[in-house]
């Protein structure tokens, strides 16, 4: 059962290729890590996946069913949810109402919040571990709460493909424990991961399967140890002089 | 400061307390003013028409909510004018059956408005409403066969007498009724703003504002409630216009798309907190009155500088506004 499909995915700025002829399968159950240097199209890709951006050809299925071109709230409701590089929280709202959107909005829409509405909210709160801040403004939150808020209103729109854009970027060793801990909570949910891991320090332990992109491309795509170990994905992290020292 | 606060289960109640008898005090004073002051007729005029400025406010703020800051509601209380007054004066239709229809009108307006304006944001938004505006009142200005141009309208009729029973309410005979009738439908639109904001439908206009990008990947299609906000916001703006040619009985085209029908909603709800229910409309019964009985007979020319110092005032000092600011320290 495929649950994420990309079919000859392409994506062109100005007609130069952001993304081309990406072709990809995310599978039920799985954790899959997107990985490439600066620029390698990660962040276009999830623009695309989750109706930011308009491919310029090529399709995208979820769950079978073609979501090419939907708006972005339209792609939620089917049940792709995604965080954000930066996250971005609704600042003059509480951390509860931050949540409360994602479960109102997320699956339909309700004109009063039901109390079930709220107690999930608090559940999630408490799932990444910021429930004591619920009445706190989302704009009073370090950075690594604003993370975990996102990744918190993402997760109560009920998704069955989540979309995270480096949670795990510049967190110390001992926050990176905690975001894997997190991940696998996520999993026994049944929701699907698709992760975005630039510097690599959280899909290594948890994913199941690399995409590595490189200009717009895929270089490569298979477990992690193999990928990591590609030629290719080794030349676009470290350079060419790397390949020419292993040449010699 | 957000105006979910009242839900939230832990309540601050000895600022709720404050804020009840306040607001009690406030509605008892409304309710009581016609015998407080005798019906005079000059105190019960300003009060009346500082009602229908805090229903202009009210009904700017569902807009403004949402996080769209508009300098053309003149637009939908000009047309809204208009409309009423020109079916009832010219066509003989009821007012009771045009303030209505206004609105519709208003909201028309507000559809073109939002597919002119509405993928515009910020100061670019603000500056194509003040544009905007120009639309009707060159087509009211103009079409004199309707309007009469420029000269305006004289003699819109008045709000005709309401019979329930035995009970008949004449708005010819005394200012007390038209005020009550204000005062009325400011507590209804006070409530209806009151539901919106409390619902999920506050929440998703909230979120919006806040972050669209976001609010959009959580399911909100942005545009449309962007749109609805809108169109509430003009169409209980283009009534607020209906009644006010009813009240005053004269209208023209540069006057009621003056921009001081622009401005002075949007001063209301700055200053009196954009952000929360209440606000706005106090702001209009706190400085309108001001205006008028203090620094109107101050400075007869140059009063309206009143307005300007209190939204720098707000600005400056109290960004979250009075009622805002007054719920924050609380």
């Amino acid at each position: 059962m495929t649950v994420l499909q990309l079919q000859e995915l392409s994506k062109t700025f100005n007609g130069i290729y952001a993304l081309s002829n990406i072709n990809f399968t995310i599978n039920e159950g799985e954790i899959v890590g997107l990985v490439g240097p600066n620029g390698a199209g990660k962040t276009t890709l999830f623009n695309l996946i989750s109706g930011r951006l308009r491919p310029s050809s090529g399709k995208i299925l979820f769950q079978g069913k073609d979501i090419t071109g939907l708006k972005p709230h339209a792609v939620c409701k089917l049940g792709i949810s995604r965080t954000f590089q930066s996250s971005r929280p609704f600042p003059r709202m509480s951390t509860l109402h931050n949540v409360l959107a994602g479960q109102v909005f997320g699956k339909g829409f309700s004109l009063h919040t039901r109390p079930e509405d709220e107690q999930m909210a608090h559940e999630l709160l408490d799932v990444v571990g910021i429930a004591h801040k619920a009445e706190t403004l989302a704009a009073d939150l370090t950075l690594s709460e604003q993370r975990r808020l996102d990744l918190a209103r993402a997760l109560a729109t009920r998704p069955k493909l989540l979309l995270l854009d480096e949670v795990a970027a510049g967190f110390s060793p001992v926050l990176v424990k905690q975001a894997i801990k997190l991940i696998n909570r996520v999993r026994e949910r049944g929701v699907n991961l698709l992760i975005i891991d630039h510097f690599l320090n959280l899909s290594q332990k948890v994913a199941d399967r690399l995409l590595a992109l490189d200009h717009g491309e895929k270089i490569a795509e298979g477990p992690p140890d193999i990928v990591m170990k590609n030629r290719e994905v080794l030349r676009a992290y470290l350079g060419m002089r790397y390949q020419d020292e292993e040449d010699d | 400061m957000s105006f979910f606060a009242s839900k939230n289960t832990k309540f601050r109640t000895q600022g709720l307390r404050f804020h009840s008898v306040g607001l009690m005090t406030g509605l008892v004073l409304l309710i009581l003013l016609p015998a407080l002051v005798q019906s005079n007729n000059y105190i019960l005029q300003v009060f009346t028409h500082a009602l229908l400025l805090a229903n202009l406010a009210l009904a700017w703020n569902i807009l403004g909510v949402s996080g769209s800051i508009s300098l053309g509601h003149a637009a939908f209380f000009g047309a809204g004018a208009y409309c009423s007054a020109v079916l009832s004066l010219e066509y003989g239709f009821s007012p009771w059956f045009t303030i209505p229809l206004a609105g519709l009108l208003a909201a028309g307006l507000g559809l073109i408005m939002d597919l002119i304006c509405l993928r515009l944001r910020g100061a670019y938004f603000a500056l194509a409403t003040l544009a905007f505006v120009e639309i009707p009142r060159v087509i009211t200005d103009n079409w004199d066969g309707l309007t009469h141009g420029s000269l305006g309208l004289v003699g819109v009729p008045g709000l005709p007498s309401l019979s329930l029973g035995t009970w008949v309410v004449d708005f010819s005979a005394s200012i007390t009724a038209s005020y009550y009738f204000v005062f009325v439908y400011s507590l209804v639109l006070l409530g209806l703003v009151r539901f919106l904001f409390s619902s999920n439908l506050g929440l998703a206009f909230q979120a919006i504002r806040e972050e669209e990008i976001a609010a959009e990947a959580v399911g909100i299609p942005a545009n449309r409630y962007r749109l609805l906000s809108l169109l509430l916001s003009a169409y209980f703006t283009g009534v607020t216009g209906a009644c006010y040619a009813h009240l005053v009985h004269y209208i023209e085209p540069g006057l009621v798309y003056g921009l001081h029908f622009s401005a002075i909603p949007m001063i209301f709800a700055i200053c009196g907190g954009r952000f929360t229910i209440l606000g706005p409309a106090m702001a209009a019964l706190v400085i309108y009155p001001l205006d008028q009985f203090v620094f109107h007979p101050l400075l007869p020319a140059g009063h309206e500088f009143l307005y300007g110092v209190v939204l720098i005032l707000t600005v400056l000092f109290l960004p979250a506004g009075f009622w805002g600011g007054l719920r924050k320290v609380s």
